[in-house]
């Protein structure tokens, strides 16, 4: 019966408590420090500034003391897609991506067109890719979901009182979110037991089989959003029994400490991201 | 706080149409008067239909009296200036326990009240200490919701009711969807509150040992009440209650019986314990019980 233990592939948060320098930043400036090296990593071209991210990222994660195994574990299910998409990168790519270096074509048959630009192009976004994957596993590592969610709300709050942006409405939906991705999960499971136990195809299992796996699926989909719904307007009700009438007014009981030490690490994260943007690498 | 001979929520002939108005909508209420009085512990029963979630609601202006009025404490619920003052002194807790946890962690959950009511930091802190404390739930108090147990999320639930520090709660069925023990725990920790705290509760159920457990008993069909008394006197009358769909305890159901077998033996008994006792007196000394 395993195929129907949905609550233990749900792993929103998966979180190492290690209690590490990255662990106990500021979630908000860890938040605006995440933002500034995938800016960095974002708009890097070449190969020794991917290379000096990658090793700063390396770096960080080493400072986390997360296993580094479970920074990368991401990376395997994306593996097939990342090599179609270097492939075709190297076979097909002509224009110059990287503007003003001339292309050298290597090989050249019918729409076949490879060129050194490709060739470049493959490798850099392949790193770009990795660098990006372990960022983003780095901060959802070391950081709990409610670190998070308090993280982006007081970050923006201080838009929501210039331009009326909903910070607070924002964080209050990934919070809810978060909190009812495994209530919900729970539901489907008794639901495709129950229909299951009355007999209800799941589908074959196998290539080509989309359409009939979907339709499938569809008894089970309906009544987990029908649920959905209906829970929606009893949480509405629960909110405003305990007073809820928006952001205003609100205190929190969670504080944010923000130390030296988040200064020291946007400021770091900054001069990094400034450096491998603006030195003119040779390659 | 009210001084007694005032009651904390007043209702007075409060009609409730569900649907369009003046259309043919469902009368859920039809012209309900009641008033709860500080430090009760008032159960409401009721068939399904009867009118019990409807007239609940109306206790902290979730709903509003289609005629008729609510005052909590002497504000009109018509009122939307007063929603905050009415919500948080009459306090609710709903049937589903997934449904009304709003945070991912169970000291966050039970802060969300007092929040919403802009309660200063400090203070706060020790408003969720309390209110974790009072349902025992202290241990929990990092885990997300969605591990606890049925009874345990009901018993956070309370907690953030009370941690808004309401003078009533108001339970709707909210031991309908628990096990046993779940059950227990969660009316254990209301008896707690009722008689330590002097909380007013206001229960509405559909188990008719809980009910025997108030001080007060209302019996709603239909929209309209048609009984309010003691316990005792409510569920002494057995046809009627049957006549409307409702049963009496267990125990009860039994003394009446055994009352019919034995004259000298009284129908309107409450408890297990009771029981006992009564049986005792009455049949000491005999030799043959029956």
């Amino acid at each position: 019966m395993d195929e129907f233990e949905l609550l233990r592939y749900v792993t929103v948060g998966q979180y190492i408590p290690t209690g590490s320098l990255i662990h106990r930043l500021d979630p908000r400036f860890k938040l605006a420090a995440f933002a500034v090296l995938v800016g960095a990593v974002t708009f890097t071209g070449s190969y020794l500034g991917n290379a000096v991210l990658l090793v700063l990222i390396v770096g960080l994660v080493f400072l986390s003391r997360v296993p580094l195994r479970y920074v990368l574990s991401g990376l395997r299910p994306a593996l097939p897609v990342l090599l179609l998409l270097a492939a075709l990168q190297i076979l097909l790519y002509t224009p110059d991506f990287t503007r003003g270096t001339n292309c050298t074509t290597l090989f050249q048959f019918w729409i076949i067109h490879s060129t050194t630009c490709g060739v470049k192009l493959a490798i850099v976004s392949a790193a770009r890719f990795v660098e990006l994957l372990m960022l983003t596993s780095l901060l959802t590592l070391t950081t709990t979901t409610t670190e998070l969610t308090h993280g982006i709300e007081r970050l923006f709050a201080p838009l929501q009182q210039r331009f009326n942006f909903p910070a607070h409405e924002l964080a209050l939906i990934v919070t809810i979110t978060l909190r009812f991705v495994p209530t919900f999960a729970e539901e489907l499971e008794r639901i495709v037991k129950a229909q299951v136990s009355r007999g209800a195809d799941l589908g074959q299992r196998g290539r080509l089989r989309f359409i009939q796996q979907t339709r499938a699926l569809l008894p089970m989909l309906v009544p987990l959003f029908l649920g959905a719904l209906r829970r929606a307007e009893e949480l509405i009700l629960a909110m405003e029994a305990r007073c809820y009438m928006g952001g205003k007014g609100r205190t929190r009981l969670i504080e944010l400490h923000s130390t030296r030490q988040d200064v020291v690490a946007l400021f770091v994260a900054v001069l990094a991201a400034a450096t491998v943007l603006l030195v003119p690498w040779p390659w | 706080m009210a001084s007694p001979a005032e009651p904390i929520v007043r209702l007075e002939g409060v009609r409730h149409v569900y649907g369009p108005h003046g259309g043919k909508g469902v009368e859920a209420l039809r012209g309900v008067s009641l008033a709860f009085y500080a430090g009760e512990h008032v159960a409401i029963i009721g068939p399904n239909g009867s009118g019990k979630s409807t007239l609940a609601k109306h206790l902290n202006a979730l709903l509003l009296p289609t005629e008729g009025d609510v005052w909590v404490k002497g504000w009109n619920t018509r009122d939307p200036r007063h929603w905050r003052d009415v919500r948080s002194t009459v306090g609710m807790v709903f049937q589903n326990p997934d449904a009304q946890l709003v945070a991912t962690v169970v000291e966050e959950d039970v802060a969300f009240g007092p929040e919403n009511l802009g309660v200063p930091r400090d203070e706060l802190r020790a408003r969720v200490d309390w209110a974790l404390d009072v349902v025992d739930m202290q241990a929990y108090r990092f885990r997300p919701p969605h591990l606890l147990s049925g009874g345990q999320k009901q018993r956070v639930a309370i907690a953030g009711v009370i941690a808004m520090r309401p003078q009533v709660l108001v339970l709707d069925e909210a031991t309908a969807m628990l096990d046993p023990l779940g059950r227990r725990d969660v009316l254990r920790t209301v008896e707690h509150l009722n008689r330590e705290a002097g909380m007013t509760i206001v229960a509405i159920t559909h188990f008719m040992e809980e009910a025997a457990l108030a001080d007060r008993v209302v019996v709603m069909h239909a929209g309209q009440v048609v009984l309010d008394g003691p316990p005792r006197e409510v569920f002494r009358q057995r046809e009627r209650l049957q006549a409307w769909g409702l049963d009496v305890p267990h125990v009860t159901e039994l003394a009446a019986r055994l009352h019919a077998l034995d004259p000298a033996f009284p129908p309107d008994v409450l408890s297990i314990e009771e029981l006992v006792e009564t049986a005792c007196q009455v049949w000491a000394g005999q030799e043959k019980a029956l």
